[in-house]
């Protein structure tokens, strides 16, 4: 049995531990422990991948309890990647938060990131529903601290809803469990797959009930219209460095979605059947929809960038609604890009914030930006739109190929949301980037270059490209990976389920 | 050289100008000049076989799953295409060397320039289609970055908005279109796809896909209506005008036509869209040309009708019309290209491109002059110029082509040679013949030959294909149009075809009109002049603003930042789905018998339900609403108790004292009163919500409490194990610190962020100005830290050393019975709690000796080691063990190492607790030091 | 019993809705105090409810389902720690912007 499962949650535990009890010490301390647990935290994110590449699926029993009876950890394929993808984001953007100085702006940054990459690896990891949801809860209060980091009016005021929003979601998930402990006596995942095929026909009305909860909790994480409004306020107020780590925040719905989709309530389950499907595909075609309108209308860089993050969830969710290995390998290659692409978009709004003030989106005063920061934000946009030569093609091309037969409606919502989001980044680069109002006064030069920062941003561009250019084995893994899921026998064999350890 | 060597060459030579711009504009012009030549040389080197009819093929696997290949092809018509994009591309670099000025960036440029040159060269060697789509929405992409070039001009901008709104919109109609064509030929590679004609015309989607492919096209190829966006791209600095409007970018839409026509045409639907809307483009564009001053609008909308012209011999099907399509393509690209550097060259020098302030610059500029009259000459299709030529074999064509009647094709084809013919001799008239004038902006001179050079080379070629076309070019015809027509083609181009020939007399007719319509100019203008007609620009650009203004209004009405609405929408959503879903399927009512109720029981229920009702009644006085709330959480404690969970009870019980405390410490910064704002109708709608959702609950509560599990709980193995398993009889306790111990190290982490949060948020608080004079205002006006009865403060001084023990005793005996790390975290925490109430916060605060941070990361740590510990004996995290000690004078107890972990957990709620009233502490002391200002406080 | 339990749940649950569908932190924060009291009366309730069995190891007694139990102490832990989270935003939110309006204005959303 590898211990190596468990890291991804107990060294960033550790190391928060030590960040509070050395509070008193340097920033650069801080900062020094911090970024040595992110480069940690991805040296084992991506020991634990290639182990699930080259390994079945692994059970790590908590407290040595045989399953179902104590909490489980599982590593396949698909939790490795997202664990990976998180580990990478957390090195990218702590980087450029301490080179853009953002964890001097208020207390306890570092201890409430390397928390927040606790709850998300754990979320990732665990195998047991009613765990799942305590590191939802260890993730969204570590959310909420890092979106009031800085403080601020607006950003007090909207981080309240997004906590009194995420409250009631909290509240229905522990509903939606309940409900699936009373009714099947379980909460391993694994231990509800082996069971929920032999439920009898009475009890399927309330199973169904508990899935539909189920689906509303995680479609509140991935901003699924219509519970996506807490949102466009969260993003768009948190600070820029924050909102680049929430990219793969939206991702963890997804993958709960994708997870219980598969695992628990797949498409040939009785009780379920297409449920997960039904209600899907149409809410993510309309999230599509509104984020790209909101593209188009938004009045400010950041809140652009909240709803590209919307579309993008859009089309993540259209892919999983497929519900098919060919729509599901497309799915986690359009997870894998919008993390990268949002994350690199909400940074350079940042950039342009602590440029100007604000991100509103009209001419600045003359020698605002340097070409770099303009090209970086032409490359972002190109991501987020899904132009080529950037990952967003390929992703959408995925999308679009595999979702080919009776999918005019698909391809038709899916190009012109393209369109619209085409205009709406051209519209607000050229304005932004491109017009300089001679009657402002002219802006002076920054005080730091920022070599960190940007390298950081550079970095998220390179792995697009690298996710284009090798885009044949990132997709031959996937493919295998998509087909582990619909084919779970491994997964649950790995449970171990009431075998002694 | 490999293809996709020769393919790559562009893109690297773009990294490479944004580099030698260091060494300044000269270098860069060369460096790309350079790797332009070797990408040119490198297809030259494949040429002769090639031309033998061969097609040189690279393949690399890129994507093989979606079926995006890297795979190149080089055949007649990529030849065509990949030269005209290299060498005219060489001579635009070496023209625009000599013609930006200082203060533009030329590292830019170059770098734009060469990736659009990449882009187009992409396109014209793509084997796969998926890879064609790339290039194509680069082209659309880069020349963005180039006609928005100069970022200073809003015509520029809203130029490079449009060309990329127009074909980068187009490009994605284009996919759908390829993507269905892809999946009919089972293959994305063309290669493939080129075989399947049957197949791909028989399907039901050969029109969809027909439709949308067409839709990339015509908006790429600036055809009718798409037509609008090409002269606002004139906005340009004219090498790029020059570029992609002679030779590249509007004839990808060309190329794409002329590369699927083998699957594509022959069929009526192809006939009647393509061949119609080249021709209406053909006339419709050349009319406008014929009323337009600027000399870059005339050439480019000339550009527009010779684009028509193309697309409609494409259109019509046959090999013969396709071969004059490709002979057009050339000679369009040499006299077009020459033109518009000769027009760069007019506005270079006299400063203005308007025909009506030039005039008489024939013997100002005489090279100049000769060379634009020979292109000219060429464009308006007069002989021996290669213009000429393929005019008169496209008249030929039309002549013998059936549309609505037999003699429209011709007659319209013929009027638009003729407008060609007016509008070219009008630029040659209007622009260099006539008087010298006095008042040109800038006075006119011929430039060095660095600017006429490359116009000459090319005004060269019009010649010498004009006079020698089966030596010059037809080899490169025969090639291209046999790689279009899939067959062996053999041309034989003529000056002259006889007598007998209609195109010679409809051509005479063109010229002969051209002339005419020339000298009735003035009288036509003014007719032109004065009927209005809409204003493509004006149009487009209220059309965008009116679908920006639309979005704008749905994004902001959809997310206004109401709470209420998205909670609203958020229920009604949840309760819907879960009753649809419920209803969809079976269910069976539960037969499990049920408790009896006991008068204590209904009073007890009576009392919560009013408590709950006066809750809501009263609301808005919110002291008496927290009271009211504290009651109800603490009858659910009762209620625990009585239903055999002493466990819940005592933390409910002890929760509920803190948070109640909590929140009136809170009150004291907050209103004390809610106003009435709220409307009755919206009261309604929020009551209806509240009512259908409560009673969604009680539903679902009852028929999961009426009903036995289907399987049997899992929590059967926790009770049978507490004791022999884990060392504990309270079987709650050991799932909590042991069996799903990973909960609770999760469930303590969440409370030390909150009070870290809470932490954090103070700070800012105290740092943020208007915050700290809102509090000073609430402190003087809340009676915040007022003195404390001395009674009390003695009182809870007493209490101290008593509430520690209890805490410590209901700690070591939580694994057996009631109580457990948490609860005495919690009962620790009251009994400072009610230190700072009874003896006020600065009293506390002087004598808090240990930093609440330690004993939070404290608890943190010794979880977390109580976890990790059971690695040193290979066992997963948080396994326990546990042995019998004595520990006088305490009776025998056991010591599970579940302890060390429950140690953690109460030093973790401790430390979070008392942070989290520090915190508020001293909000409260900002408040009181504000009091203490004032001359005479409250006593 | 169950009856009334249901009810209780549903009763709560109602009113944590209303209170939080209102206009001002405070009325917010309650409901939400409603609404996890409804949420951790549901997951014990739904642990089916026994009298006089309390799940502590003895001989020969019976046991009310331990599970819900410790889920709902989690769940208690966990709401009591977003409350005083929630609270303290509240305080801040009304000290920074001089009203408690939960609803974000212009430049807010």
């Amino acid at each position: 049995m590898s211990h190596w499962i468990i890291v991804p949650v107990a060294l960033p535990a550790l190391i928060a531990a030590i960040l509070i009890l050395a509070r008193r010490t340097t920033i650069t301390v801080q900062r020094a422990l911090s970024l040595a647990a992110c480069i940690g935290l991805f040296g084992v994110a991506l020991a634990l991948f290639s182990a699930a590449t080259t390994a079945p699926p692994e059970a790590y029993h908590l407290g040595n309890w045989p399953a179902p009876f104590g909490i489980v950890l599982m590593l396949d394929r698909l939790s490795a990647l997202m664990v990976l993808l998180t580990s990478v984001l957390a090195l990218v953007v702590v980087v450029y938060a301490i080179g853009a100085d953002w964890d001097r702006k208020g207390r306890h940054f570092h201890a409430l990131y390397q928390f927040q990459l606790m709850g998300i690896c754990g979320a990732f990891l665990t195998a047991d529903a009613f765990n799942l949801f305590v590191f939802f809860e260890v993730l969204l209060i570590a959310s909420y601290g890092l979106m009031l980091h800085g403080g601020g009016r607006d950003r007090v005021r909207a981080g309240f809803q997004y906590v009194a929003f995420n409250l009631i979601g909290s509240t229905l998930f522990l509903f939606a469990l309940a409900t699936v402990y009373s009714v099947t006596g379980t909460l391993n995942m694994a231990d509800l797959a082996v069971k929920l095929p032999t439920l009898p026909e009475g009890d399927m009305g309330l199973i169904r009930v508990a899935a539909v909860m189920l689906l509303m909790v995680f479609a509140i994480k991935g901003a699924l219209v219509p519970l996506h409004f807490w949102l466009p306020g969260t993003y768009a107020n948190a600070p820029g460095v924050v909102a680049a780590l929430f990219a793969v925040m939206t991702k963890i719905g997804a993958y709960a979605s994708l997870r219980f989709g598969t695992l628990v309530f797949p498409p040939d389950l009785a009780a379920t059947g297409g449920l997960f499907a039904d209600v899907l595909l149409p809410a993510a075609l309309v999230t599509l929809a509104v984020g790209a309108i909101g593209v188009l209308g938004a009045s400010s860089l950041p809140r652009l960038a909240a709803f590209a993050a919307i579309a993008s969830m859009g089309t993540v969710f259209v892919a999983i609604s497929g519900f098919t290995p060919a729509t599901t390998a497309a799915a986690l290659y359009y997870m894998l890009h919008s993390t990268l692409a949002g994350a690199a978009l909400f940074l350079v709004a940042d950039m342009v914030v602590r440029r100007l003030g604000d991100g509103a989106l009209k001419a600045a005063g003359p020698g605002a930006f340097a070409g770099l920061l303009a090209a970086l934000y032409l490359a972002a946009a190109i991501g987020s739109a899904g132009l080529p030569p950037l990952s967003g093609f390929i992703g959408k091309l995925l999308v679009l190929s595999a979702w080919s037969g009776a999918a005019a409606l698909v391809w038709t919502v899916m190009l012109v949301a393209t369109f619209l989001m085409i205009l709406g980044f051209a519209r607000a680069g050229t304005r932004l980037f491109w017009k300089s109002d001679p009657a402002l006064p002219t802006v002076p030069a920054p005080a730091s270059s920022e070599p960190f920062a940007y390298a950081a941003l550079i970095g998220l561009i390179g792995l697009m490209a690298a996710l284009t250019v090798f885009g044949g084995p990132v997709t031959a893994w996937l493919d295998a990976t998509a087909a582990g899921l619909y084919d779970p026998s491994a997964y649950i064999d790995a449970n171990r389920l009431y075998e002694e350890p | 050289m490999s293809l996709a060597l020769i393919a790559a060459l562009p893109f690297l030579g773009a990294i490479l100008c944004s580099l030698a711009i260091r060494w300044g504009r000269a270098a860069c012009a060369v460096v790309a000049g350079l790797v332009s030549a070797a990408a040119l040389s490198g297809i030259l080197a494949h040429a002769p076989g090639v031309l033998d009819g061969q097609t040189v093929r690279t393949q690399i696997n890129w994507m093989p799953a979606l079926g995006l290949n890297a795979n190149f092809m080089l055949d007649g018509l990529g030849l065509l295409f990949a030269i005209l994009i290299l060498g005219i591309g060489v001579l635009i670099i070496l023209y625009a060397r000599f013609y930006l000025s200082a203060k533009d960036p030329a590292g830019q440029f170059y770098t734009y320039l060469m990736l659009f040159q990449g882009a187009m060269l992409g396109i014209v060697l793509s084997d796969n289609i998926l890879l064609l789509l790339i290039f194509w929405e680069l082209t659309s992409l880069s020349s963005f970055l180039l006609i928005g070039y100069w970022k200073h001009l809003p015509e520029g901008r809203q130029g490079a908005r449009m060309a990329l709104a127009v074909t980068g919109g187009g490009g994605l109609a284009m996919i759908a279109g390829m993507l269905i064509l892809g999946q009919i030929a089972g293959s994305y590679d063309l290669s493939v796809i080129l075989t399947q004609k049957d197949a791909i015309q028989a399907s039901p989607l050969y029109l969809p896909a027909l439709i949308l492919i067409l839709l990339g096209a015509f908006t790429k190829s600036a055809q009718f209506p798409f037509h609008f966006w090409l002269p606002h791209a004139m906005a340009a600095p004219t090498p790029v005008s020059a570029y992609l409007h002679s030779a590249t970018m509007v004839k990808a839409g060309l190329f794409v036509m002329a590369r699927m026509w083998p699957v594509l045409a022959g069929t009526p639907e192809w006939f009647w869209i393509v061949a119609t809307t080249g021709l209406v483009t053909m006339v419709m564009a050349a009319k406008i040309a014929l009323f337009k001053d600027d000399l870059k609008a005339v050439l480019a909308f000339s550009t527009v009708s010779h684009l028509g012209l193309i697309t409609m011999l494409l259109g019509f099907g046959t090999k013969a019309a396709a071969i004059v399509a490709v002979f057009h393509i050339i000679n369009h690209a040499t006299f077009k290209a020459a033109l518009f550097m000769l027009a760069g060259i007019v506005d270079h020098e006299a400063h203005t491109r308007s025909l009506r302030r030039l005039g008489g610059l024939r013997t100002l500029m005489p090279v100049t002059f000769a060379l634009t009259a020979l292109a000219s000459l060429s464009m308006a299709g007069i002989p021996p110029l290669n213009g000429f030529l393929s005019k008169e074999m496209m008249l030929q064509e039309a002549a013998a082509t059936v549309w609505l009647t037999p003699w429209a094709m011709g007659l319209l084809a013929t009027a638009g040679a003729l407008l060609s013919v007016a509008y070219s001799f009008r630029l040659l008239a209007h622009g260099f013949l006539g008087p010298v004038r006095s008042d040109y902006p800038h006075a006119p001179h011929d430039p060095g030959p660095g600017l006429w050079l490359a116009p000459a080379l090319l005004v060269g070629l019009v010649l010498a294909i004009g006079v020698a076309p089966m030596l010059t070019a037809a080899w490169l015809v025969n090639a291209a149009a046999g790689a279009v027509t899939g067959t062996v083609v053999e041309t034989h181009i003529y000056l002259w075809h006889g007598l007998g020939a209609a195109a010679l007399w409809m051509s005479l007719a063109a010229v002969g009109g051209g002339l005419a319509t020339l000298g009735l100019y003035p009288r036509l203008r003014k007719a032109w002049d004065d009927t209005p007609r809409p204003e493509a620009k004006i149009v487009f650009d209220g059309a965008v603003m009116a679908l920006t203004g639309l979005a704008r209004r749905i994004t902001d009405g959809l997310h206004d930042g109401g709470f209420a609405r998205m909670g609203v929408v958020a229920l009604a959503v949840i309760v819907a789905g879960s009753a649809a879903a419920f209803l969809t399927s079976s269910h069976a009512p539960g037969s499990r018998t049920m408790l009896t109720v006991t008068p204590a029981v209904a009073v007890v229920w009576i009392v919560i339900m009013t408590a709950m009702f006066a809750a809501l009644r009263f609301h808005r006085d919110r002291l008496f609403a927290l009271i009211l709330t504290g009651i109800v959480g603490l009858l659910v404690a009762v209620g625990f108790a009585y239903l055999s969970a002493p466990d819940l009870a005592l933390t409910q019980l002890t929760v509920e004292v803190v948070t109640v405390l909590l929140m009136l410490i809170a009150l004291n910064f907050l209103p004390k009163q809610t106003p009435v704002e709220s409307s009755m109708a919206r009261r309604l709608r929020d009551g209806a919500v509240a009512a259908i959702t409560g009673v969604g609950a009680a539903l679902l509560t009852f028929a999961l409490m009426t009903r036995d599990a289907a399987f049997a709980p899992i929590s059967a193995f926790h009770l049978a194990q507490s004791k022999p398993g884990a060392g504990g009889t309270n079987a709650v306790n050991t799932i909590i610190v042991d069996f799903r111990g990973y909960d609770t190290f999760g469930e303590i982490i969440v409370l030390g962020i909150a009070a870290l949060v809470i932490f954090a948020l103070t700070e800012t608080i105290l740092h943020n100005r208007d915050a700290v004079a809102a509090l000073k205002r609430e402190g003087r006006a809340s009676r915040a830290g007022d003195r404390q009865p001395m009674m009390l403060a003695v009182a809870t001084r007493f209490l101290l050393p008593l509430t520690l023990i209890v805490g410590a005793y209901l700690f070591l005996r939580g694994h057996n019975l009631p109580g457990g790390g948490f609860v005495a975290g919690l009962v620790v925490a009251i009994a400072f709690l009610v230190q700072f109430i009874g003896s006020g916060f600065a009293w506390s605060q002087a004598r808090q000796r240990l930093d609440h941070h330690l004993v939070l990361g404290a608890g943190v740590l010794v979880a977390w080691v109580a976890g990790a510990g059971a690695w040193a004996f290979g066992l997963p995290f948080l396994t326990s063990g546990y042995d019998y000690v004595t520990l006088w004078p305490l009776e025998t107890f056991e010591l599970a190492t579940a302890a060390i972990f429950d140690l953690g957990v109460f030093l973790c709620v401790a430390g979070a607790v008392l942070l989290a009233l520090a915190s508020l502490s001293r909000l409260t002391q900002a408040a009181r030091d504000a009091r203490d200002d004032l001359p005479k406080g409250p006593v | 019993m169950e009856a009334l339990i249901a009810i209780t749940i549903g009763a709560l649950t109602a009113t944590g809705v209303y209170l939080v569908l209102r206009q001002r932190s405070f009325p917010v924060i309650l409901g939400l105090s409603f609404l996890s009291y409804a949420v951790n009366v549901f997951i014990f309730a739904t642990g089916r409810v026994q009298t006089d069995a309390i799940p502590i190891i003895g001989e020969g007694r019976i046991y009310t389902d331990p599970l819900p139990q410790a889920l709902v102490l989690t769940a208690i832990v966990i709401s009591f720690g977003m409350t005083a989270v929630i609270v303290i935003m509240a305080i801040g939110g009304y000290l920074k912007a001089g009203h408690d309006r939960v609803d974000l204005d212009e430049d807010g959303r």
